[in-house]
């Protein structure tokens, strides 16, 4: 009982909230729609603005769905207790991480301060760098600069390990690998320091997503990229849950594409059996992922647990209706936005349950 | 004086070209506030300024990093007000670029410098470590013909998973000892296996070498040495490169002064940016300014601009009067007053401002609680005394002081001592009850003036409903002043025969403003909701008596006016009790430490009573404080 009455308004606003996200016959009628019913639907007034580019129209898109995301996590966030509160707030985080990325990248390729501007997210105060901070890195000249003043915030350790990379390496890869491995490592270890019974639902939860997040950069980075086991080994955070480290130790060495596959635990190496290629093996991970977010979702009684299970899935249905979008805005063929939505990171729903 | 600054909307159209110039009249000037509306005409679109405020808003950065290398003072004497041309401040910003280009590389050297000494620290700390290892650490500085090692530094956080990876090219991470964020660590292996790997690998971890002192089998004492001299080279460096600095800047402090001069002149067309549109070679601006300056405006203008311009003036529409800023009091005998004010908020535009009156009554009812002469008079010599600590609040403790001076000379009070001096009027504890008499009347007057005041700021905007209908208005006032009506007119009955009761004592006038206004304000209030009926006679029942409870309440607050003038006196008789008991030392010791308690105590406790009255009873029924302050376009003349 005190379970429940820790989070009844919590659960119940998440269960409310859920019935926001697509059901596959749904994702199927989406698809239909031409792009003035999906611009009513879902108040993406900015796509029928035909006087902009078809760039500036997408970014819109974009920003509009990433706020409507944001602001429901904000309203979720609302009744949480700190430490819940500062979970789920810094998997929002990953936007503002979008954007310091961005601005590495600007500033490397030394583009144009608006073209840089243009590229950034608008974020909730919660979430966003400080103006403070946002503006010294804003005015830095070039990469070191920019480096510099990050040194003096909270990326401090970061930014010194990534200034580091840069005087020898001059190019973001590895910058933004550490910005990457950093993120999912701190989620991780908020998630191990929850003690009572919201901690298993979570490392379900974020177990899922790393398990996922594991998978796409051990395959990108050893077959792709090329990298040496030991350097695929160190970017990636074991989960608590498939892919471990003593798993992933002994995936890493494998010499073949097919070999990791044929080696991974189980259910992962009946899911992703016969993938021929990287992106068949994203749209399976994508949806068991989303498989078991959804399992947290129905069948867990952590609120917190609940809450950021429908957000990592709102978010997925959410960057669906925007390669749905994008693919109108374009003009591709039906068959090549099928293909698109099959393809977005992460698949939708309809294609992991058939993938399941 | 209550009253708002009358405010007219002006609307420019420039050449663009004019644009600087009209920006420096206007900031020379003092007096436009900029309205960020666009103009209605649709063809008005362009912003001009884009361009200048991207050239500034760099350059100033440009400006402010190199500061932080050379300091530039601000040059002494009046600055001549010219324009600025585009082409300049672009010049400005090359030039800016290319002097930043070379400070930044002295940035450079000072961080490498601090990293140096910081890598030399390190190493201090590992060699005070290295006494424990049991190994030949002179093995350690080189490959040998087998094994490779590796040692250094690496963040904390990075070690699980480095120790994991090197392990996969075959070597292995020894921790031996961990400082702050940093771990220090050997990693040791075969030489000529997966060496790039490792690189690689060391490399993302942010492994940073700390090189082994070479003859590590000399004394440590000596070796300590060694890095101790390290760390005064580094010391002698950072002085050497100060210098190298200063000569480099010296021959720049001039034309950096002059650039910073350029950048200030700037600065209003870059503040007035975001309020202009342009069409080709048309310019609009608009803006708030006060009526009595609207022609030196013009004249100003005209005097500065080299084309034709057109300069429309208006008065503000009422829908425009949330936009119209309010002028701030500038009164130096109110300003701490309306520091306490703007604390609730800023009077909107044609909004009675409160702080005049807030000044007075807050004066008159802090001397009334506090009314002691000698006790004022300390107040009044701290006030002078700390005049410039307090800054503007300092006339605050002035008038408080000089008031309760007032009062103390009328209660016959001094520090305590309510009979060393004679009442001018009496003492407030021989007639209780007449001073409890008094505060419920200040209380009708304070509550029937805030409500005439809340009855003008609606009809001064129109809102004529708002004015009769509304929270304290027309009717709330005719329901309130019957209420207090009547029920002295009950109490007069009462004491004049004891028999009279009820309705009768009352009386029938009363009665009917009574029940009149209270049927308005219900028929008011189910008009307003939107509800089922029972919902609704709810809602109006709990709205009416709320008035009546809140009305009555509210004056019953105002006893604490009397309460705490008798709270004063009550005070100071314990005081002198408690001093009575005491030997000649213990007596005085006892009468100066408890004024100064009250002063201090009782003083705050007033003070803070008394805001309480000003904002709950008064500002709430009157005052929205939802209007902005006048911040007019202006140069900085007196630069950081």
């Amino acid at each position: 009982m005190p379970l429940i009455a820790d989070h009844a308004y919590l659960n119940t606003r998440v269960s409310v909230m859920a019935t926001r996200l697509f059901r596959s016959s749904e994702i199927a009628t989406l698809m239909r729609l031409p792009l003035p019913a999906l611009a009513e639907r879902f108040g993406l007034n900015a796509i029928l603005d035909e006087q902009l580019p078809i760039r500036v129209r997408s970014r819109a898109v974009e920003q509009s769905l990433i706020q409507v995301l944001l602001a429901e996590l904000l309203i979720l966030v609302r009744p949480m207790s700190p430490a819940e509160r500062t979970l789920v707030l810094d998997w929002g985080s990953k936007y503002a991480l979008f954007n310091l990325k961005t601005l590495i990248r600007g500033k490397l390729y030394a583009l144009d301060q608006q073209e840089i501007l243009d590229n950034l997210y608008e974020l909730p105060e919660q979430m966003r760098l400080s103006d403070e901070t946002k503006a010294g890195l804003f005015r830095a000249e070039n990469v070191l600069e920019l480096l510099r003043q990050l040194e003096s915030g909270s990326h401090r350790a970061l930014a010194r390990q990534a200034r580091e990379i840069y005087e020898k390496q001059r190019e973001p890869f590895a910058l933004e690998a550490a910005i990457d491995q950093r993120y999912y490592a701190g989620l991780l270890r908020q998630v191990m320091a929850f003690k009572d019974h919201h901690l298993d639902p979570l490392k379900r939860l974020i177990g899922a997503e790393l398990d996922r997040i594991n998978l796409m950069w051990l395959l990108r980075f050893r077959f792709s990229y090329l990298l040496s086991a030991s350097e695929t080994f160190y970017h990636l955070v074991p989960s608590r849950r498939l892919l471990t480290r003593e798993r992933l130790f002994h995936l890493v060495n494998l010499e073949t594409f097919a070999g990791v596959l044929a080696a991974l635990p189980r259910p992962l190496d009946r899911l992703m059996s016969e993938s021929p290629n990287l992106v068949e093996v994203q749209r399976r991970i994508g949806s068991y992922a989303a498989q078991e977010a959804l399992w947290v979702l129905n069948r867990t009684d952590s609120a917190v647990a609940r809450a950021l299970a429908y957000l990592m899935l709102r978010e997925r249905d959410l960057l669906l209706l925007f390669a749905l979008v994008q693919g109108q805005l374009l003009a591709l063929p039906e068959a090549a936005i099928e293909i698109a939505v099959e393809l977005a990171e992460p698949s939708c729903l309809w294609s992991g349950s058939r993938a399941a | 004086m209550l009253r708002s600054t009358p405010m007219k909307h002006v609307r420019l159209l420039v050449l663009t070209e004019d644009l600087p110039q009209a920006s420096l009249a206007l900031a020379d000037l003092e007096s436009f506030h900029p309205d960020p509306r666009p103009p209605q005409e649709s063809r008005l679109v362009d912003a001009p300024g884009q361009a200048y405020r991207e050239a500034y808003t760099q350059a100033h950065t440009r400006l402010e990093k190199i500061r932080k290398l050379i300091p530039i003072t601000p040059r002494r004497g009046t600055e001549q007000v010219r324009v600025v041309e585009l082409p300049e401040l672009e010049a400005l910003n090359a030039w800016l670029g290319v002097i930043w280009n070379e400070a930044s590389e002295f940035e450079e050297e000072l961080h490498r410098l601090d990293e140096q000494e910081r890598l030399v620290r390190e190493q201090q700390a590992a060699l005070a470590n290295f006494a424990h290892l049991n190994i030949d650490l002179g093995l350690l500085r080189n490959k040998t013909r087998f094994l490779n090692f590796y040692v250094g530094l690496v963040p904390r956080e990075n070690l699980r998973q480095l120790e994991g990876a090197v392990s996969l090219a075959d070597h292995i991470l020894h921790v031996y000892m961990q400082e702050g964020e940093q771990a220090h660590v050997v990693i040791v292996g075969p030489t000529e296996t997966k060496q790039g790997e490792l690189s690689a690998v060391l490399e993302a971890a942010g492994f940073q070498n700390l090189p082994i002192p070479r003859e590590l089998d000399r004394a440590p004492a000596d070796l300590q040495h060694d890095l101790a001299v390290q760390r005064q080279e580094i010391e002698r460096a950072r002085a050497e490169l100060q210098k190298r600095i200063a000569q480099w800047g010296t021959p720049l402090l001039a034309r950096l002064r002059d650039a910073r001069q350029t950048l200030i002149l700037t600065e209003p067309l870059v503040t007035l940016d975001p309020s202009i549109r342009s069409a080709g070679h048309l310019a609009h601006l608009a803006g708030w300014v006060p009526a009595r300056s609207v022609i030196r405006l013009r004249v100003r203008l005209e005097k500065a601009l080299r084309h034709p311009f057109e300069m429309r003036v208006r008065r503000p529409s009422a829908a425009e009067r949330p936009l119209v800023p309010t002028v701030p009091e500038k009164h130096w005998l109110l300003a701490p007053f309306a520091l306490l004010v703007k604390q609730y908020g800023v009077p909107e535009y044609g909004e009675v401002d409160p702080t005049p009156l807030f000044a007075v009554t807050f004066v008159l009812m802090f001397g009334s609680m506090f009314g002691d002469f000698g006790q004022g008079a300390v107040i009044v010599f701290a006030a002078w005394q700390w005049r410039h600590k307090l800054g503007r609040f300092w006339p605050f403790g002035l008038l408080a002081g000089f008031s309760s001076m007032f009062f103390g000379i009328l209660y016959g009070s001094f520090f305590g001592e309510e009979h060393l001096i004679p009442a001018l009027w009496m003492n407030p504890l021989s007639d209780p009850l007449l001073m409890l008499r008094l505060a419920f009347g200040w209380g009708v007057l304070f509550l029937s003036l805030a409500c005439l005041l809340a009855i003008y700021n609606r009809m001064a905007i129109g809102n004529w409903s708002g004015a009769i209908f509304g929270h304290h208005g027309v009717l709330n006032l005719v329901f309130y002043l019957a209420l207090i009506t009547g029920g002295l007119n009950v109490v007069q009955a009462d004491g004049a025969s004891g028999d009279a009761t009820g309705m009768a004592a009352f009386g029938t006038m009363p009665l009917y403003l009574l029940s009149g206004s209270l049927a308005g304000l219900a028929w008011a209030s189910w008009r307003k909701q939107q509800a089922p009926v029972g919902e609704k006679i709810l809602v109006v029942f709990i709205e009416t008596l709320e008035t009546l409870i809140g009305y009555v309440s509210n004056t019953l607050s105002f006893l604490r006016v009397a309460a705490f003038s008798l709270n004063h006196v009550a005070l100071s008789i314990a005081i002198f009790t408690l001093a009575g008991m005491m030997g000649t030392f213990g007596h005085i010791l006892t009468i100066i430490l408890g004024n100064l308690f009250v002063i201090v105590l009782e003083g705050g406790i007033v003070a803070i009573q008394v805001m309480r009255l000003q904002y709950y009873e008064g500002f709430s029924r009157y005052f929205s404080g939802n209007g902005h302050e006048f911040a007019p376009l202006r140069l900085r003349r007196d630069p950081k």
